[in-house]
């Protein structure tokens, strides 16, 4: 899209501006006397012509606006209406089809902030509406054109992570025709699934399935793998980042202590983070662990079964003929109840795939060994995910005994007192409550997820993490990959727990995302960004103190009356437009484009300066173009 | 005491007769459909979860299994197919094998061998006495062309009998019942149970035993009483109980030569009681055979020669009487002794061992379910004083 503006004359030294006055099938004009609106806002000095119309987003009213900056050269227009969220960009686009540039705009909301405010008062609603009428006159005058601040987008792509959601975004990126580079901290690619042998549901293998990532991954040129690596610095903006990437720290060292391999750049416009999860790990005498050698967290497990041969399942040179699950360790927990982690909360939320994992686990091991007598003890049973339940039932038939516990009173593991060399005792709740004590030869934890530590990369893209500790999503439903860090998204476990179904499914949504911010050779953003006027600037460097995003403001070496002079200016990539700079420049050098400190000042001139409200002759009749 | 949990016990009771109940996962839909259960008695779940974690010694003070009728309202909605109906049938068997402290029910539920070699031995030993002792088989008939059967086996001769068998088994009987009793009220720790109550009760369990009237609660709203299976269980127990009193207590007026005429009481009490048994077996067996209904879909061995064996008791019995009236004196005999050589091994082996104890086992848990519950509430109203600590 053009948004070259060749418009007429926009000097504030000859406004002529419209002034619209929107009734909106009289949300506005039940309270607000709108014709009364449009008579006074016409006395105000620079409105050519001032109309009321019954619904100025609708085509005929958007069509109004453009004809009569044609045939009445108009050079600013203000509409009177609803919020600017819903509007504000229809009547630019409305201003931009009439030739003007659209910056030449104001947007007054006499709805929510007027109309629906006051219902008890229109006389007092339609002075304010002519005030804010006046304000914003006052401010067009001011204004001048502006331009969207047009970047170029680098079309490249950064994954973070080289598990199955690492994979999978940069595989479908690269099938999009874009260039990516995945980096990976470990020496292979796959993540966690490498740990597990059958998976849930429909039992395929693991590591097939990791093949098949990996393959697509091969069959695409576009994708550049760095195995053994991890990004060591960020700069940049959405478009344009800045990323040196370099060998992770236990590969360097092994790779040859003395000569750490020199950081290498990348450009890329767009950052995936897919850094997966870690396991739980339980607290020393958590359900016996590491006070039992008979207690073990479940990846233990999984590896144990996967290698098990012969009649028996052993364990430590024993076999184990009475084996028991523990639902929720590490998740799920209660504050008072459960001690809490180091950053002094406890995981209150569910992991999600270990009550699946848990039923997957224990009727692979009935099946692979008939007579052992195997136990579950949970809290619920959240087999939630499509195919999941089937577990569930699946594991009862075959014989399998659930007890139920309450999570503020946990089964307590002690050693055996009926031949076996554990116990777990239990008030289950599907035994109204009865003590009952399990004996034991092997008690597997179902260990949760936790975010894995990666405080480094959290503080490089500055990457908001939620409550729980994992990566946290601008919206979980309507913003659900993308971060509040413009062009850096989100995949897989390092945002929430997830099964593989449902991590690969977000990792292809954050490269679908990805896609779109890919798309075009620029990014466009608003102009609304702070500007330092480089006569006015004296070095004092205030300004840096007090803006919260890094790299928005940079200091420019340069001369004032020949002596060297250190400056500010304003990257406009990072610069969001929040004024606190503007505040504290002593010498007023820095303003914000679009909302200059005149324009306020004019603006409260307006309020102070509006006409008395002149009343319609007949009360509000609706305008079909009329002049006032 | 924390409960030991035993894995094994829902083998054990798989044998007895149990489907898919490790499938249940405790829901408790079945208990909430349940038209019988109610506050204080509450089943299957409880049953259900007795078995599933190896409760041994509650699942054996348990009276629900006697309260459940089958009506199969639970196995319908088990959400997981798990036959929680069918569960309690099991447990039924489970008990009565328990009750019996021979041991010998536990041998001839879980083992259909040894219940069928049982039964042709007892019936040979029936047909060797009476080659060995019957009476001559006389074809000369009585004046009215009757055979006379008191001639070959005389009635005051079995009727020695009949007390010598009735005796033994309702000694058995009795003891199992004792034996039932002991842990039920047992089973609730320290409670006492005043005689008062042990006395107050009895109406109820005559009442019971007599109308089965618990089984009507099945079917709330019912609109024809004959079509329930309470009618035709009621058919069968009237009619057995019928035949049962004048066998044993009046077999000399019941077992005549003389033919008396079709409106003297002798014939038609004897015809509308094995009218009944027959209406009621043949509906049961054929029932069984369809697998209709929730309570006919599983049969156990010992359910089909339960109902085999009386209806082949009544049929006989029937032709015996046939046969007399009509003067075929061999056909007599010999149906006669098949008579008893099925009669006495049903007596003998499902009395106390097996099925036909349901006939104890019902109204006493009735019974015993109210005296404990008399029980409970006087001890609620006079709680004995607590030992204080010093
Ligand atoms: C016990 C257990 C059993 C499971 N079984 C199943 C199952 O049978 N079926 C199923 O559907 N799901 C299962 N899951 C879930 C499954 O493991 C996850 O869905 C999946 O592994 C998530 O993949 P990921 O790529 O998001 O994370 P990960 O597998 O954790 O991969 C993350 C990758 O990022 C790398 N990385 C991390 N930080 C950095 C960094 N700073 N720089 C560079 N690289 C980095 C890591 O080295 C790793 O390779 C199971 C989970 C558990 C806990
Ligand atoms: S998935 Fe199951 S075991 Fe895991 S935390 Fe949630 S409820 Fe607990
Ligand atoms: S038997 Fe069926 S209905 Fe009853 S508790 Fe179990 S699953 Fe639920």
């Amino acid at each position: 899209m053009s948004r070259s503006s060749a418009q007429p004359d926009s000097g504030p030294a000859s406004p002529r501006i419209g002034v619209y006055v929107c009734q909106c099938g009289g949300n506005i004009s039940d309270v607000v006397d709108t014709a009364t609106v449009a008579k006074t806002a016409a006395l105000i000095p620079g409105v050519a012509l001032s109309k009321v119309h019954a619904f100025m987003c609708s085509e005929p009213g958007q069509a109004m606006i453009a004809e009569d900056i044609r045939n009445e050269h108009l050079n600013r227009v203000v509409v009177a209406s609803c919020s600017p969220f819903l509007h504000e960009l229809t009547f630019r686009t409305a201003v931009h089809r009439g030739g003007l540039n659209p910056y030449l705009y104001e947007h007054v909301n006499i709805r929510e902030q007027v109309s629906w405010a006051h219902h008890g008062d229109p006389a007092g609603a339609t002075v304010k509406a002519i005030r804010l009428v006046a304000a914003a006159v006052h401010r067009l005058r001011h204004v001048e054109p502006l331009e969207e601040i047009r970047l170029p987008n680098h079309r490249r792509a950064l994954v973070i992570g080289g598990g199955i959601a690492g994979m999978k975004a940069a595989g479908d990126l690269a099938g999009k025709g874009l260039d990516v580079v995945l980096v990976e901290q470990s020496a292979t690619l796959g993540g966690r699934v490498n740990e597990l042998s059958t998976l849930f549901p429909a039992e395929e293998s693991a590591a097939p399935l990791v093949r098949r990532l990996n393959d697509d991954l091969q069959a695409h040129p576009r994708v550049v793998v760095l195995t053994e690596t991890v990004v060591k610095a960020v700069s940049g903006f959405m478009g344009n980042y800045d990323v040196m990437v370099g060998p992770a720290p236990a590969a360097a060292g092994a790779a040859s202590g003395a000569d750490p391999q020199e950081g290498r750049h990348l450009t890329v416009g767009t950052i995936i983070v897919a850094t997966g999860y870690d396991y739980y790990r339980p607290a020393e005498g958590e359900y016996g662990f590491q006070r039992h050698p008979q207690v073990i967290p479940m990846p233990e497990f999984i590896t144990l079964l996967a290698r098990a041969s012969g009649e028996t399942l052993e364990w430590q040179g024993r076999p184990v003929r009475r084996l028991g699950f523990m639902h929720c360790v590490g998740s799920r927990q209660i504050e008072g109840v459960h001690p809490p982690q180091p950053d002094g909360r406890v995981n209150d939320y569910c992991s999600r795939v270990c009550c699946t994992t848990a039923l997957h686990q224990a009727l692979a091991a009935k099946r692979r060994f008939p007579r052992m007598a195997v136990f579950d003890f949970h809290q619920d049973i959240r087999t939630y995910g499509r195919g999941h339940e089937d577990y569930y039932l699946r594991a009862s038939q075959a014989g399998i005994m659930f007890f139920r516990f309450h999570g503020d009173d946990p089964p307590v593991v002690e050693p055996g007192s009926n031949g076996t060399p554990i116990q777990v005792r239990l008030k289950d709740w599907l035994t109204w409550g009865e003590e009952v004590v399990a004996p034991l030869d092997l008690l597997v934890l179902a260990v949760g997820m936790t975010p894995r530590d990666n405080r480094g990369l959290v503080s490089l893209l500055k990457l908001p993490v939620g409550a729980d500790r994992f990566l946290q999503e601008v919206h979980p439903k309507l913003r659900p990959v993308e971060t509040a860090v413009n062009g850096i998204l989100l995949a897989g476990t390092a945002q929430a727990p997830m099964a593989i179904d449902e991590t690969l499914a977000s990792a292809s949504a954050a490269a679908a995302k990805a896609a779109v911010l890919l798309a075009h050779d620029e990014v466009h953003l608003e102009p609304f960004k702070a500007r330092v006027d480089p006569e006015k600037c004296v070095g004092c460097g205030v300004c840096f103190a007090q803006c919260a995003y890094d790299g928005a403001l940079v200091r420019e070496e340069g001369q004032r009356e020949g002596a060297p002079i250190t400056r500010a200016k304003v990257n406009p990539g990072l610069c969001v437009g929040c004024g606190a700079c503007v505040a504290v420049c002593p010498t007023r050098a820095i303003d914000l484009q679009g909302w200059t400190l005149n324009q306020f000042e004019a603006m409260v001139d307006g309020l102070l300066s509006a006409p008395q409200p002149v009343a319609a002759t007949n009360s509000n009749p609706v305008s079909d173009g009329r002049t006032h | 005491m924390a409960h030991v949990v035993n894995p094994d016990l829902v083998q054990d009771l798989k044998a007895f007769g149990a489907r898919d109940i490790e499938a249940c996962f405790n829901c408790g839909t079945c208990t909430a459909i349940c038209p019988l259960s109610k506050d204080g008695v509450v089943f299957p779940r409880r049953i259900i979860r007795y078995v599933q974690t190896g409760m041994e010694h509650r699942l054996l003070c348990s009276l629900e299994p006697w309260l459940c009728y089958y009506c199969g309202e639970c196995s319908e909605t088990c959400p997981r197919n798990a036959q929680p109906g069918e569960l309690m049938m099991a447990a039924r068997r489970y008990l009565t094998a328990a009750y019996d402290w021979t041991g010998l029910g536990r041998r001839l539920y879980l083992d259909v061998r040894v219940e069928l070699g049982a039964i042709l031995g007892l019936a040979a030993l029936v047909v060797a006495l009476f080659v060995l002792l019957g009476g001559p088989m006389t074809t000369e008939l009585t004046p009215e062309g009757g055979v006379q059967l008191n001639t070959f086996a005389p009635a005051h001769v079995i009727e020695l009998l009949d007390w010598a068998v009735g005796g033994v088994l309702a000694v058995l009987l009795l003891s199992n019942v004792w034996r039932m009793h002991r842990w039920i009220v047992g089973g609730e720790t320290g409670l006492k149970v005043p005689l008062g109550a042990y006395a107050r009760g009895l109406s109820t369990l005559l009442i019971h035993f007599f109308t089965q009237k618990q089984w009507l609660g099945c079917t709330p709203g019912l609109t024809r009483i004959t079509t329930t299976r309470w009618f035709k269980h009621f058919c069968i127990f009237a009619g057995y109980v019928t035949m049962f009193v004048l066998i044993v207590m009046f077999l000399r007026w019941f077992q005549t030569d003389a033919v008396h005429p079709v409106w003297h009481p002798q014939r038609w009490v004897g015809y509308m009681a094995t009218g009944g048994l027959l209406y009621g077996v043949s509906n049961a067996l054929i029932g069984r055979w369809r697998r209709r209904e929730e309570l006919h879909k599983h049969s156990h061995p010992s359910d089909w020669i339960f109902l085999v064996l009386l209806w082949l008791t009544t049929v006989t019995g029937i032709l015996v009487h046939i046969f007399r009236i009509h003067g075929l004196p061999h056909a007599t005999y010999i149906t006669y002794v098949i008579h008893l050589a099925v009669l006495v091994p049903m007596l003998v082996i499902e009395v106390p061992f097996s099925k036909w104890a349901h006939l104890a086992y019902r109204p006493v848990a009735i019974y015993l379910q109210q005296v404990v519950q008399q029980a409970r509430a006087a001890q609620a109203a006079n709680p004995s004083p607590q030992p204080q600590p010093a």
